[in-house]
């Protein structure tokens, strides 16, 4: 292939690794610091209990964000292994 | 036989472990001929074998029983950190992972100096990284003493000894290969140790984790406060300090770092941080249930109190208390010995990280520029290896009565103010010049360690003073600061040509980061 169609691939494979990384990287930092931004400056609302069970909220969310942040992990190896690893192959034949 | 074995059942896993270890290493040893294989074990460790050592490495003796202690006394304080520790890990996979693993060989070091000048930026490299494995060293050996000083019944002195001999046997003899393997080994003891202790706790509740927490909340005297912030954090700049360090010092690590250099590619690389980040968050989401099953079954049973009714050897005990209370003597002897297992496998990882920084960095790189050769540099890291298990041994007798709880977090805030913005900068950031580099870099370090000489925990807690000089114990949000400002200041200005140079290198580079293209030819794996 030509030198400028692999420019054009290595072009989409920054725009497209960049673009994950930049989503993931705001969800992991939002949800992290929004946590920790509770504990700062509003720590009696992590306190407060649900309705029906006996769990405080802070508790709660703490435990979802711990999925979360192995989900955002399972995604990106989803979305690089789908969507970056066949154009940096494309890339590497040329 | 078989009496002996069951009365003295931690010290006969310990033996068996102990011999299964070293088998590896006489193994691994016949395996271990070149710097290569030396530093990454020939790069053909698996992704998943990679994430399972990473957990290994990463959940250390501190994190189980400091952690787990902590949910005891605080409840949910304890989350917060295992939460930071855990966030680490997004960071490292979508930043740095990839890059790291297609830019250098042996060391972080190889990636900061790809562009810029070798000698001043593996210098520093260098220094951040002897900081934070010393550090953390420090802090590994003197709780290893405690802790096997209170199990087993040894001398203080015996322990240190013990531990920094085998680690030292490890590492010089199997090198990489046999770190790995007892790490492997090691994650899987204490996950499964772990999730033992779990089950047999929820079990007492019929797995009805509602009645688990009102249990709690009923036993613990701050009552229901234990599910909501405690005192760890009293202010929102302690709190944001705090987060950044945990958040980014992971990616500083230089122990973490190295194992990205033990798989075959950018994309076995990955797939190590998925399963790491899975074994670590389900081993924090154990031990906070370990926490608070200490809670109910261990903080009222006289049999684990001492006289002013506090745990038999503080709060890090709880979890070991609590193997004794659910599974008796059995899981208690398991528990002991995962502990120790928990040790040595940290230890021996922080030991081969602190060695390649002295023989490859150092001595290959900066002091002997071109003139050494693989058999060489590979000898200095055996040398180096012993030094600093014996500087361990040294450090970790004298600090036996200090308090080292501050060393870990210090660890932490240096590889975030240091290792981690030079090794970020240099892989994202064109307009990074060797001397913006070596300026923030070194003045980020000797900020993050006078903010904690001066602060309330060395100031106040360890020299008796009545005031901190600086109010805040983390400095992370300080020094992180004042590294970013100091490079990006540096950089900028620096109109050199030897900048110009370095800027030019950067598409090249990126180009090779992001692909992986160019690696084959210079370091095959």
């Amino acid at each position: 292939m030509t030198k400028n169609n692999t420019e054009l691939i290595y072009n989409q494979l920054s725009k497209t690794r960049s673009q994950i990384i930049t989503s993931l990287l705001f969800i992991t930092i939002l949800g992290y610091f929004s946590f920790i931004g509770v504990i700062a400056f509003n720590p009696s609302l992590f306190g407060r209990m649900f309705q029906e069970l006996n769990i405080s909220i802070g508790i709660f969310l703490g435990f979802l964000l711990i999925l979360l942040i192995f989900f955002v992990t399972l995604v990106y190896v989803y979305l690089a292994n789908k969507k970056l690893q066949p154009l940096i192959e494309k890339i590497k034949n040329d | 036989m078989i009496k002996f074995f069951i009365e003295n059942i931690a010290i006969s896993m310990f033996i068996i472990f102990v011999g299964l270890t070293l088998y590896i290493t006489y193994w691994a040893s016949k395996r271990t001929k070149t710097a290569k294989s030396f530093y990454t074990a020939g790069g053909e460790i698996t992704g998943f074998q990679n994430g399972l050592a990473i957990s290994g490495d990463f959940m250390s003796a501190a994190s189980f029983l400091g952690i787990s202690g902590l949910v005891y006394l605080t409840g949910f304080d304890g989350l917060i950190y295992s939460i930071g520790f855990l966030v680490g890990w997004p960071i490292i996979l979508l930043l740095i992972a990839e890059p790291l693993r297609n830019l250098g060989k042996y060391s972080f070091a190889d990636v900061a100096s790809f562009r810029l000048k070798q000698k001043p930026i593996r210098l520093l490299a260098a220094c951040g990284s002897l900081c934070t494995v010393i550090l953390y060293l420090i802090a590994q050996m003197v709780g290893a003493g405690k802790l096997i000083e209170i199990l087993f019944g040894l001398p203080y002195y015996f322990a240190v000894l013990i531990v920094g001999g085998l680690m030292i046997l490890y590492v010089t003899f199997g090198g990489m290969l046999a770190t790995t393997w007892v790490q492997i080994i090691k994650a899987i003891l204490l996950l499964s140790g772990a999730t033992l202790i779990s089950i047999l706790v929820l079990r007492e509740f019929d797995f009805n984790l509602d009645l688990f927490f009102i249990e709690a909340t009923n036993i613990h005297a701050k009552g229901i406060d234990i599910l909501a912030p405690g005192g760890l954090i009293s202010d929102p700049i302690s709190a944001i300090s705090l987060g950044l360090a945990l958040m980014f010092g992971t990616a500083g690590l230089p122990h973490i770092l190295m194992r990205f250099f033990t798989v075959k590619d950018a994309i076995q690389a990955r797939k190590s941080v998925v399963y790491a980040t899975g074994f670590i968050g389900y081993f924090y989401i154990l031990t906070f249930i370990i926490g608070f099953g200490a809670i109910i079954l261990v903080s009222k049973n006289p049999l684990y109190l001492d006289d002013l009714g506090g745990l038999i050897g503080k709060n890090n005990m709880a979890a070991i208390h609590l193997a004794h209370a659910v599974g008796g003597e059995v899981l208690l002897g398991f528990i002991s010995a995962v502990a120790f297992a928990t040790i040595l496998a940290v230890v021996s990882g922080l030991t081969l990280a602190g060695a390649s920084a002295i023989s490859h960095d150092l001595y290959a790189n900066v002091f002997n520029h071109n003139k050494s050769n693989e058999k060489k540099e590979m000898q200095v890291s055996k040398i180096a290896t012993v030094a600093l298990g014996l500087l361990a041994i040294f450090l970790g007798i004298i600090f036996e009565s200090q308090n080292v709880a501050f060393m870990v977090g210090l660890a932490f805030a240096i590889a975030a103010s240091t290792n981690f913005p030079i090794l970020l900068l240099s892989i994202y950031w064109k307009n990074l010049t060797t001397k913006g580099a070596v300026i923030g870099g070194s003045t980020g370090l000797l900020t993050a360690i006078m903010l904690v000489i001066l602060g309330p925990v060395v100031w106040v807690d360890v020299f008796g003073n009545a005031q901190p000089i600086f109010p805040y114990k983390y400095p992370a949000l300080f020094s992180m600061s004042v590294t970013f400002i100091g490079i990006w200041f540096f950089s900028i200005t620096d109109k050199s040509k030897e900048a110009n140079q370095v800027k030019s290198k950067f598409d090249a580079q990126f180009f090779r980061s992001q692909t992986g293209i160019g690696i084959d030819k210079a370091v095959k794996h």
